[in-house]
């Protein structure tokens, strides 16, 4: 796919779109671990952080609430597809609108809080999160409240009659490529905003606003489509999310505690790059929802087992081992797994 | 190309021969939050599911019983995470070994299991989950619960009562309490909100005044503020759909030191010691009660009396509510294997499955019960507890 | 009850568990106006506070502590006291390990790779907090159920002072945060504008190369914001022990959350901006109970937080950001 002068995709990406690609061999190596269900769900919380990554890495914002707007992706998707709701546009629709959603959102937000500084700005967006999360609890009538809107359409493709099927839960696998066909577009298209005008635009406003500004840029404008652009694929995370699960889930599924997970994403992997947002999905996502679980139930079979003494049971310890792993990470990366040609210093 | 089809085809028929090779060994794995507030909970429900295969000696004739207690939370959440618990859902499929799944703790979660499960015709029982519309027509939307039954095929069982009994239950207890005047308050989550809702339903029928309904913050430092707010509108009961997890124990205390004089009715997410560990003795003691799907274990006579004993015996403490459902679940799994087994049948997902739907008229640790068509206990005992000398105490049993 | 009554209630309510927040939140507020990070674990040193004081009152015997009569008049004042000091003390060393351990080695590292290390210290110490929960103390369940909340027995006894037939609650653990509370806002706002130490730390809040250059060891200075932030944290952990007689080992982060909010609303890096911001949050969670609905105070609380900010963009008393030329 690489020609020496023009190339969709870096050699980094490549590498790390072409592991994940891999990866349904292990299921076939070792089918009871189902690589390919907790593989789904690296790649939902890829697009999040490549969403929260344009808002962070490159315009320098400090988004602690961009959960809700997987919310909102989530929950629009469920709301546009769902057969209790009259729309059911179907699932392509669905992600279509469920991202034009969460950029109206995003928009919406940014409108009157972007001239925040910094840590203000960070603590609107926190606050936002808990605005959502709360708005769609207390708004039954429309969202179903705390019970989740289910069932919700998996992927659909043509198939070899070109009928439109829905891929099942038996073929995770095809579920799986289409999930990172999706992604890979998604890179190509966060690697095309970076080098475009718009990309340079939000470097300069995170270097500096002042100098940006004397460059007939408006920070405020370029500031305003980070933040859209950063929702928008934020939602599309969530509307493949509740896809991936057939299930929007709780309003609280999308709490304080993702928007620091998507936020752990982007600095561990190297804030800024791409690919390193990509490693860090793969290896944060990983250590929660793959290595910990694995983890301790081989403690367990090998006899570590609960008896209700708090330290004897392996589960206990996942807090310590999360915490911990972020800790070492920083200390021996502290920019991050994959090197940024700068790091961003504000 | 040709050489990764082969390579996969190898490795593939490795993986086939090791699964056919354990086959006179199944495996029963439960699915609950061991990783954050829940932990407390679902610790007395794993023993009490290790008690139960431990009396069969993990064995049915030939067959072992392995059990594996996955945790359906992660550390990152805190909580019951969706997509670990999709992906537990995925293992136990994908491991053919799997003829049980016990689980799970939350119903939203059960929501995203079930039709995974379904479609695998693995058999579900669980020890915990109450929301009505997992299983019965009419309580929730049009399209449950078939919905969770995409083959068609029931393989849902749960032995507690769902909370359509346990709020009216609580509802007609308010009513002997002489109170006139209730507030309903639930924690904004699946459990607490259905029962408060059936509570309030039911308290309308029955003629008492709602003087308000609210939902909090099961995170939140204190409620006296609310309490003065029900302190203001005369609330006589107030009703709390809600656990021990999301602050039941915190919102006893501040109804006494807000002085507040109504009677606290909470459901059986609060009956466990932790409730009156959290809550402590005094906010209690002749002010709250709490309704539970059976009786307490200490009450119990023949096989219910056992499991107290045993219990004691094995893990030095007092078993709570919750490990009684664990241990029924379990029990109620390796009964139908031990039936199978005894009619010279092979344990299997299928055979399992069907003979667990068959369960009628089983003498366990809750009683004697079956289950119903819709896979429901037929165990509608239900008692209502209050707190004396630092123990649960039963005022009365509802049939 | 009267509707002034009802108000007169949700001021006292309002205001106690407003201090409480306070008392964090310029834990916050001084570590951020030194070195610009969000101290993401200063939410669960204040849970390890509480578990610290519930181990004392185990030590000695919770019976004890509840019975006047073994401990003799006025003794509950000062053990109380003592309770703050020692839980202070343990935070603020702790705060002190954390900063010397974690964040230190990467002052120079990007400000964001500070916040995730806090994050991570955040969750090292959430597990901490659960295992001593599972501690075989009789306070702990007997180390039973690690996971649950825990009781803390009343310190001070709970009749209402304004009578029992008093239909507005004023108990004497509302005293006690203000008693408590107030005395320390007050010397903390002493030793920042008095001492050498406060010059220091005002100096290096504002300019830490300057600060250096003029001979001030801005680390000293650093390891003390972090001690007296850690003991403010402490202190609020046996004042909301006391006022809510529970604690649990997930405590902290929502008493964090609110704490941060309050140190935004009032202005990052401001001491009384910390103050006046968390008395705010308390009251305005207080009326948003009794006048809206509790279900949606969360969403007023920020709401109206939002709406500060846009108007205010540098908080209440923030100074305003003066632009670089």
């Amino acid at each position: 796919m690489a020609s020496k002068r023009f190339s969709f995709f870096s050699k980094g990406q490549l590498v790390v779109l072409a592991l994940l690609a891999a990866t349904p061999l292990l299921d076939v190596v070792a089918p009871s671990l189902q690589f390919s269900g907790p593989m789904r769900t690296v790649i939902v919380f890829a697009i999040l952080a490549l969403g929260l990554n344009i808002v962070v890495g490159w315009t320098g914002l400090l988004n602690l609430g961009i959960a809700a707007f997987m919310a909102i992706g989530a929950y629009a998707f469920g709301i546009l597809t769902s057969e209790i709701y009259p729309f059911q546009v179907g699932f392509w629709w669905g992600i279509v609108l469920s991202g034009a959603i969460g950029a109206f959102a995003g928009w919406l937000l940014g409108a009157p809080t972007l001239r925040l500084r910094g840590d203000y700005l960070a603590i609107v967006t926190l606050g936002f999160g808990e605005i959502v999360q709360d708005g769609l609890k207390n708004l039954p009538t429309i969202t179903k409240g705390t019970e989740g809107i289910n069932p919700l359409p998996a992927p659909t493709i043509l198939d070899s009659s070109l009928k439109v099927v829905e891929v099942s839960g038996e073929t995770p696998v095809r579920w799986f490529f289409i999930y990172l066909a999706l992604l890979a577009l998604i890179v190509f298209l966060c690697r095309n905003l970076e080098f475009s005008r718009l990309g340079r635009q939000w470097f300069a406003v995170r270097e500096d606003e002042l100098a940006a500004r004397c460059m007939a840029i408006e920070p405020d404008k370029a500031k305003l489509k980070a933040f859209a652009a950063g929702a928008a694929l934020a939602a599309i995370s969530g509307a493949l999310y509740a896809s991936h699960l057939s299930s929007t889930g709780e309003p609280s599924n999308y709490d304080f505690q993702i928007s620091i997970l998507a936020l752990c994403i982007v600095i561990v992997g190297g804030i800024g790059s791409i690919t390193g947002v990509l490693v860090g999905a793969i290896v944060m996502v990983g250590l929660n929802n793959v290595l910990l679980p694995i983890a301790t139930q081989s403690l367990q079979r090998a006899g570590f087992a609960s008896t209700g003494n708090v330290l004897a049971s392996p589960d206990n310890y996942k807090y310590l081992f999360f915490g911990l792993a972020l800790v070492l990470m920083m200390h021996f990366r502290p920019d991050g797994l994959v090197h940024t040609r700068k790091a961003v210093r504000k | 190309m040709l050489q990764f089809v082969r390579l996969s085809a190898v490795l593939g028929s490795f993986a086939l021969a090791a699964s056919a090779f354990a086959a006179d060994s199944v495996k029963i794995v439960s699915s609950l939050p061991r990783t954050g507030s829940a932990n407390a909970q679902t610790t007395s429900m794993v023993n009490g599911i290790k008690m139960a295969i431990a009396e069969v000696g993990g064995k049915i004739g030939d067959f072992e019983i392995a059990y594996e207690d996955w945790d359906d939370a992660s550390p990152q959440r805190g909580n019951w995470d969706p997509a670990v618990e999709a992906q537990n859902a995925d293992k136990a499929k994908a491991d053919q070994t799997v003829v049980a799944y016990i689980g799970t703790y939350n119903s939203g979660a059960a929501k995203i299991s079930m039709p995974k499960l379904n479609e695998a015709g693995i058999v579900m029982v669980s020890p915990a989950n109450t929301a009505p519309n997992l299983t019965k027509e009419g309580f929730g939307e049009k399209n449950e619960p078939a919905v969770y039954r995409p083959s068609g095929k029931i393989n849902y069982f749960r032995v507690v009562p769902t909370d359509d009994v346990q709020g009216a239950v609580a509802a007609d207890f308010a009513k002997e309490l002489g109170a006139k005047k209730v507030f309903v308050l639930n924690d904004r989550e699946v459990y607490g909100k259905g029962v408060a809702g059936v509570f309030e339903k039911r308290a309308k029928e029955i003629g008492l005044e709602v003087v308000g309904t609210d939902g909090l913050d099961g995170k939140a430092s204190n409620y006296k503020s609310l309490v003065t707010k029900m302190k203001q509108v005369g609330a006589e009961v107030v009703y709390f759909g809600g656990t021990t997890q999301t602050n039941a124990g915190q919102l006893a205390k501040d109804i006494v030191t807000a002085g507040l004089k109504a009677k606290l009715i909470v459901p059986d997410g609060c009956y466990e010691k932790a409730f009156i560990e959290a809550a402590g003795e005094k906010a209690l003691e002749g002010r709250a009660y709490i309704t539970f799907g059976g009786v307490d274990p200490k009450l119990l006579e023949g096989k219910g009396k056992e499991f107290y004993e045993g219990y004691k015996k094995t893990y030095s403490a007092e078993p709570e509510g919750y490990a009684v459902y664990g241990y029924e679940a379990a029990k109620v799994v390796i009964a139908a294997m031990q039936r199978i087994h005894a009619a010279g049948g092979k344990i299997t997902r299928a055979s399992v499955l069907e003979e667990v739907g068959k369960t009628k008229d089983f003498a366990g640790a809750l009683g004697t019960w079956s289950f119903d068509a819709n896979g429901d206990t037929t165990n509608r005992t239900m008692s209502v507890n209050t707190v004396k000398n630092g123990d649960f105490s039963t005022v009365k049993v509802v049939n | 009850m009267s509707e002034t009554e009802v108000f007169m209630q949700q001021v006292i309510y309002g205001l106690s568990n407003g201090m409480i927040i306070a008392l964090v939140a310029l834990g916050y507020t001084m570590v951020y106006g030194i070195i610009e990070l969000i101290n993401f674990a200063h939410g669960d040193v204040f849970t390890l506070g509480g578990f610290l004081a519930l181990t004392i009152v185990g030590a000695l015997g919770a019976s004890a502590v509840i019975d006047p009569a073994t401990l003799g008049e006025g003794s509950h004042w000062l053990l109380l006291f003592a309770l703050v000091i020692a839980s202070g003390l343990f935070c603020g060393g702790l705060n002190v390990l954390i900063d010397t351990i974690a964040y230190k080695p990467l002052r120079r590292a990007p400000k964001l790779t500070q916040l995730v290390a806090a994050i991570g210290v955040s969750f090292i110490l959430v597990n901490i907090a659960l295992f001593w929960g599972g501690a075989p103390m009789e306070v702990f369940g007997g180390g039973n159920a690690a996971a649950a909340s825990k009781d803390f027995p009343e310190l001070l006894e709970g009749s209402n002072l304004l009578g029992e037939d008093s239909n507005v609650v004023l108990r004497l653990e509302d005293i006690a945060i203000f008693a408590i509370t107030i005395p320390l806002m007050i010397g903390l706002t002493l030793f920042v504008k008095k001492t050498r130490l406060g010059r220091g730390m005002r100096a290096t809040a504002q300019n830490p190369v300057a600060a250096q250059l003029m001979g001030i060891d801005t680390n000293r200075v650093i390891a003390a914001t972090f001690m007296i932030g850690g003991f403010l944290g402490g202190a609020a952990s046996v004042m909301w022990s006391l006022y809510n007689n529970t604690i649990s080992f997930q405590m902290g982060f929502r008493a964090g959350m609110d704490a941060f909010t309050a140190a935004v609303l009032g202005g990052i890096g401001s001491l009384p901006g910390a103050m006046i911001g968390g008395v705010l949050i308390g009251l305005i969670r207080a009326m948003s109970d009794q006048y809206i609905e509790t279900r949606w105070t969360n969403v007023v609380v920020f709401g109206v937080l939002i709406l500060i900010l846009v108007f205010r963009p540098s908080g209440l008393m923030g100074l305003k950001q003066r632009e670089k030329v």
